[in-house]
């Protein structure tokens, strides 16, 4: 099959998934059944991340908040305030570091975390069922710095309910790091074992990639590199490569793009062009810009390591 | 069945038993009621009545509690009549002469008394009058005299403050209860040192604790039942988070009840475990309630009143009822009013509860999940005279005619004298204030600049009647100032325009004094070199310099430290 060269770089989850289009459309529209009607249709692990987009459309809350007045009990709803509440706190907070966050800053952003934690507790006493809901209060509760002990409480009530709930891992996974209540001790094992625990050709095998690329931008640059290229490293991230992105069971599960898209940078900076190109070219011009980002402007990284990759055809 | 009657005027309570018969005599007093400067004087009458009924071989006791004290007997009917009768004579007329022996008894008793996980709780919620008295020792045990004892008994040892449970045949022949005449007490009024709910204040241990006022009723007993079982389910047999989870209904005054729930926590999961206890409370506030759990809950209720009912175990608490100016319920009326409550009832009760708990959270904050924290400063300070911290810059003592506010760390103390609960006095000048929030400002004379001649200033501003004075400390237990780790900053009054004057005429004169002796010490060696002759002189005369031009130099130091500290 031909395929015509990547030209363009796609970060928005819209072009990755077309219901994440639906979603925002009618939450912009503030048709919320409509909403509805399409994240009930998808697994466990896509709902949320499509609840995920609804919680990122300016002025969802004041939907959101009407129509949990009028229905208490829609989880889906709820799901979508408390990241709705968290995605607010965190635009305040800004993504710096902890020592660039002023004051006034971090009071509105545990303001608005509170508020979101507040409904995440209705929703949960009410459907303790959703892990849509147990996801959501790990990214409220990180912020709010509960402990790890009560973030471990959240994650294993969203796998409980959903072995492969993608969304709480990812959280999960930075909860785990140094810079919030972890460190690499506990980071690195549990993203191998949560790896290799999934199907084989999951998503999950990016969990191992982006617990190393938080280790590699944590450490001073030659280090990191250093690192990253470390036989045990380099292992791992094939290891998991091969019961993931690798496998030929991978497909276009919700995931997918942020999974190549981590391999792709993995690969391409372990020099391994060739895998990397494979990894771009199921991708297209499809990307996800997290571990992107880490690099720099993440368009211009993909351009040209995606380049390079694919043999400096454009 | 209970039957009402009248025994010398105390209201009494009589049911026939199938065990051996036992009798009761309760007044309305208790902890409650005590000031805190004369915190034990109940316990103490309590131990005072008992006394001259000290016959070993008889099922006797005494016990005073938060809000009633009784005098208990199971026995013969002789034996109950006489050891009745011996207490109320007692009452009026306390055996004096055992005071300070049964002050020591009951020094003894309080320092064999294990703490309680939920000790802490009522001075949090009601600050350091009436009910939360219980968080406090028997502080007012020193101060407490003859007369005290006498007005106290006068107050609340009467026929009309007393109710009597007979479980037996009927009124023992030759009871005779003595009491003086007085008026009903009612509970006093509960303070609040709690200015928003839910509040929490952070423990330092690992377990969590939370309470809750609730109405005195049926569904609230159900809703501590099922909590419990809850909190069992969710923290310890799923999570693993708690060994111990449980929870506690208890009756307060006529219409009140405590709901009490407790959770120890295993190692590393405090912040689990809060967060476990607050879904746990969430889920049946908003209705989420295992039909189940409230079924099993009342029969167990049910069957606890029939049980009792049987063994003439719900009388104390139906005479401690008529005490609180409830009715007598009979156990028909109160298994009816158990078997009516279900799981809407119960959310009721939750919704209630959640509004007004008092968390103590497990080495953790708690407002992320809706939680106030407690006051623990105050957010005034009095005017006065400041003083210095012999132990560095962060602390100060304010003493004025308010009252007094010890600042550390920014953060301000104060117990006006106005609102002041006690004054705990030792003859080494310290001063313990304790407010009626509960707040402490603690004054040790020997860690303060200048304390020590202000102490009769200050002891004579002590409102009437709130000091106790305390017997000598052990030396060792008189705390003595740590050397902050930079050389002396205090005191930090700045320096006059006189005094500075003077410190600066003060370093050139040693400016100048230093370099004439290091001058000589040099011209001796430069002569020593050219002429060994007067060796021994002259090695005195460089050694002199020297010596004078180094001290000259600590000297230049200090001055110049003097005029530019901060």
């Amino acid at each position: 099959m031909l395929r015509a060269m990547p030209a363009d770089v796609l970060f928005d989850v819209a072009s990755h998934y077309p219901e994440a289009g639906v979603v925002r459309t009618a939450m912009t529209a503030r048709d919320w059944s409509k909403v509805r009607t399409t994240v009930d249709a998808a697994p466990p692990a896509g709902r949320s991340m499509l609840l995920g987009v609804a919680a990122d459309v300016p002025g969802a809350e004041e939907t959101l908040q009407e129509v949990l007045a009028a229905d208490p009990g829609d989880s889906a709803a709820a799901a979508t305030l408390g990241q709705r509440w968290t995605a607010i706190g965190w635009k305040i907070r800004s993504a710096a570091r902890a020592e660039y966050v002023t004051a006034e800053q971090f009071a509105a952003f545990h303001e608005r975390l509170r508020r979101a934690e507040a409904v995440l507790i209705e929703g949960v006493a009410r459907n303790p069922g959703d892990p849509a809901l147990w996801a959501a209060r790990l990214t409220s509760g990180r912020g709010l710095e509960v402990g790890l002990a009560e973030i471990r409480r959240r994650y294993d009530k969203a796998i409980a309910l959903d072995p492969g709930h993608l969304p709480a891992q990812w959280a999960f996974l930075q909860s785990l790091c140094p810079k919030w209540s972890g460190s690499w001790e506990l980071l690195h094992p549990w993203a191998r074992e949560t790896a290799l625990a999934a199907p084989p050709g999951s998503t999950q095998g990016a969990l191992v990639v982006d617990a190393h690329l938080e280790h590699w931008l944590d450490l001073p640059g030659g280090e990191g590199d250093r690192y990253l290229t470390s036989a045990p490293v380099r292992d791992e991230i094939y290891e998991a490569a091969r019961h993931s992105v690798l496998h030929p069971g991978f497909g276009r599960d919700y995931g997918w793009v942020h999974a190549a898209s981590s391999f792709a940078l993995a690969f391409s900076m372990l020099g391994d062009e060739e895998a990397a190109g494979a990894m771009f070219k199921q991708l297209g011009d499809l990307a996800d810009d997290y571990p992107w980002s880490y690099l720099g402007d993440p368009a211009a990284q993909i351009r040209t390591r995606r380049a390079r990759a694919l043999g400096g055809a454009r | 069945m209970i039957e009402q009657l009248d025994v010398d005027g105390v209201p009494a309570l009589l049911t026939p038993t199938t065990g051996p018969a036992h009798a009761g005599l309760a007044f309305r007093v208790g902890f409650a009621d005590e000031p805190l400067p004369r915190r034990g004087i109940t316990h103490l009458v309590e131990h005072l009545a008992l006394h001259s009924t000290g016959v070993a071989d008889y099922h006797y006791n005494g016990a005073t509690g938060v809000e009633y004290t009784f005098f208990h007997m199971q026995g013969s009917e002789q034996d109950l009549a006489a050891f009745l009768t011996g207490v109320c004579s007692s009452l009026r007329d306390l055996p004096m002469h055992r005071l300070a022996v049964e002050k020591d008894l009951l020094q003894a008793e309080a320092n064999g008394r294990s703490q309680g996980a939920a000790d802490n709780m009522s001075l949090w919620r009601h600050g350091a009058r009436d009910y939360g008295m219980p968080s406090y020792p028997e502080w007012g045990l020193p101060a407490i005299g003859e007369d005290d004892l006498r007005a106290w008994v006068a107050r609340y040892f009467t026929k009309e403050n007393a109710v009597l449970w007979l479980a037996g045949d009927g009124v023992p022949d030759g009871l005779r209860l003595d009491l003086p005449s007085g008026t009903r007490q009612p509970a006093p009024t509960p303070s609040s040192a709690l200015p928003v709910t839910p509040a929490y204040f952070p423990a330092d241990s690992g377990v969590l604790v939370w309470d809750a006022e609730v109405p005195r009723a049926a569904r609230s007993s159900v809703f501590a039942g099922v909590l419990e079982r809850a909190m069992r389910r969710e923290l310890r047999q799923e999570a693993g988070l708690s060994y111990t989870a449980q929870a506690a209904y208890e009756p307060l005054g006529a219409d009140r009840a405590l709901v009490t729930a407790v959770a120890d926590s295993l190692p590393d999961k405090q912040a689990a475990l809060l967060g476990g206890f607050v879904d746990v409370l969430a889920a049946l506030r908003v209705g989420r309630i295992d039909e189940a759990d409230v079924a099993a809950v009342v029969k167990q209720r049910a069957e606890a009143l029939r049980h009792a009912e049987e063994q003439g175990a719900r009388l104390p608490g139906q005479a401690l009822n008529l005490l609180a100016g409830r009715p007598v319920q009979s156990a028909d009326e109160a298994i009816a009013e158990m078997r009516a409550v279900g799981p809407a009832e119960v959310a009721e009760v939750a919704v209630a509860a959640s509004g007004n708990g008092l968390l103590m959270a497990p080495r953790a904050r708690a407002d992320w999940a809706g939680f106030t924290a407690a006051p623990n400063h105050s957010e005034t300070t009095v005017h006065g005279t400041a003083y210095a911290s012999l132990e560095g810059p962060g602390e100060s003592l304010i003493i004025g005619p308010e009252g007094v506010t010890l600042v550390r760390e920014g953060t301000p103390a104060t117990v006006r004298f106005d609102a002041c609960a006690i004054v705990r006095a030792w003859p080494d000048g310290a001063r313990y204030f304790v407010g009626h929030d509960g707040i402490v400002v603690a004054i040790e004379p020997t860690l303060w600049s200048g304390v020590t001649g202000a102490l009769p200033w200050l002891d004579s501003h002590i409102p009437a009647g709130l000091r106790v004075d305390q017997p000598p400390r052990d030396p060792a237990r008189i705390p003595q100032p740590v050397a902050p780790e930079q050389p002396a900053p205090l005191p930090v009054a700045p320096l006059t325009r006189r005094a500075r004057a003077l410190t600066v005429a003060g370093l050139i004169g040693t400016v100048l004094g230093t370099l004439f002796f290091v001058a000589v010490a040099l011209i001796g060696l430069v002569l020593l070199t050219e002429d060994t002759s007067a060796l021994f002189g002259s090695i005195v005369i460089i050694g002199f310099s020297i010596l004078v031009a180094v001290l000259g130099g600590f000297g230049i130091h200090h001055l110049l430290g003097r005029l530019y500290r901060r």
